[in-house]
């Protein structure tokens, strides 16, 4: 605040407004700062005109302030911005679109779902996503269908946060979409998930041509608590990536899985003390007395974290 | 405190033709924690005043038009 206001409150916003229509554009940026710290009500509105702004760097302005606002006024405003003729202006307006918290705030959102530019309809969704209304599950599943790989991604998202088993069947076909990064997510937003199915389509995945999916499935498997893809984790004890044993050790050991330990123990060696960490948590995890010998044998690792975890797994093996 | 010198010496230095200090802008000003950043009466944008610095980078992050670069010491980093 200038010096110059010895009244803050009174008047100020009306003095603001004034400003927007001044020939600078950086005075009309100014103004468009103090009106986002006014806090008033009224702001949203007069940011909304100032979307209409000849000058970007004024759009852009009110795109970034609008983030410290919130509900459908803002979203209606914010739809404006997104579809900005400047790439900057609608990015800012599109991170400031995700930052929306109230559930209200979807209804303007909604109808640019099916919005005719990519980056629209990838920006609506991740807004979406927060919001949690049960009436984005029909356009995300449609946007499954998407041509854009960012469009699929952000519209798998939305489903996995709104939890509906309904929707399982779709979200599982999304794992044999043709790009890795929509297999990522949709092996990720499985996780909600309690039933074999999800289980059985996570177990496949275990199997994919991009590791980083392989990775998340396994981490996936131990918050879908089924055990029918415990055979299919064992498995991929083997994978060539140690990112994905070192999850499918985890889930393994979350799961309870005995039958895994002699091709656990083997991780306590490895080069990774990472991977020697999980280990040692997992064999603790599965309480299983044949692991003492090796977990012994390892109480000397060089890495404190790695003893740690051993120590930890041998007290709990101990004391059953 | 010591005044700083010379503006090409201190850690924070304002591009003038970015800054809108001249427009109302005060956002380096109040956003830092030691106070020591200012707006000059000469040139109405904003300056180091005092040579003194943390380094905790709020001036140039939220400066709207990019105007505040930190120097962060090689030996800090
Ligand atoms: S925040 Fe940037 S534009 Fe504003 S006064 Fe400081 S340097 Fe100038
Ligand atoms: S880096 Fe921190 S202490 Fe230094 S001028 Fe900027 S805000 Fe002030």
């Amino acid at each position: 605040m200038s010096a110059f206001e010895p009244f803050e409150q009174f008047d100020e916003v009306e003095d603001i407004v004034d400003r927007l229509d001044d020939p600078d554009p950086g005075t009309r940026r100014v103004a468009v700062m103090d009106l986002a710290d006014s806090a008033d009500p009224s702001a949203v509105t007069y940011l909304k005109k100032a979307l209409g702004d000849e000058a970007r760097e004024v759009r852009l302005q009110v795109a970034l302030a609008l983030a410290e606002f919130d509900g459908p006024e803002t979203a209606d405003a914010l739809v404006v911005a997104v579809v900005d003729e400047d790439a900057g202006v609608a990015q800012a307006a599109a991170d400031s679109m995700a930052e929306l918290k109230d559930p209200a705030a979807a209804d303007p959102i909604l109808p640019f779902v099916t919005h005719e530019s990519a980056f629209v309809r990838a920006a609506s969704l991740r807004a979406l996503r927060e919001l949690k209304r049960t009436e984005s599950l029909k356009p995300a599943l449609d946007a499954f269908g998407d041509v854009d790989a960012t469009v699929r991604s952000e519209a798998i998202s939305v489903v996995g946060y709104l939890k509906t088993e309904d929707a399982l069947p779709a979200l599982m076909s999304m794992l044999k979409d043709v790009e890795p990064a929509v297999r990522r997510t949709a092996a990720g937003a499985l996780g909600f998930s309690v039933t074999t199915a999800a289980a059985e389509a996570l177990a496949q995945s275990l199997t994919d041509s991009d590791w980083q999916v392989r990775e998340i499935a396994a981490e996936t498997l131990c918050k879908v608590q089924s055990t029918v893809a415990a055979p299919a984790l064992r498995a991929a004890l083997t994978d060539e990536y140690w990112q994905v044993r070192q999850k499918a050790i985890r889930s393994l050991g979350k799961l309870g899985v005995a039958e895994a330990v002699p091709e656990i123990i083997p991780s306590l060696d490895h080069d990774i003390s990472n991977l020697r960490k999980e280990a040692a948590a997992a064999l603790g995890e599965i309480e299983a007395p044949e692991a003492i010998p090796a977990l012994e044998a390892h109480l000397d690792d060089p890495d404190p974290d790695v003893r740690k975890n051993i120590r930890w797994a041998l007290g709990r093996i101990r004391s059953e | 405190m010591p005044l700083a010198q010379q503006s090409s010496s201190v850690p924070v230095v304002v591009d003038d033709d970015k800054c809108i200090a001249d427009k109302g802008c005060t956002v380096c000003v109040d956003v830092c924690p030691l106070d020591v950043l200012r707006i000059s009466d000469q040139t109405g944008k904003a300056f180091m005043k005092y040579d003194e610095c943390w380094y905790c980078m709020p001036c140039e992050a939220d400066c709207p038009t990019g105007a505040v670069s930190v120097h962060i010491p090689f030996l800090l980093r």
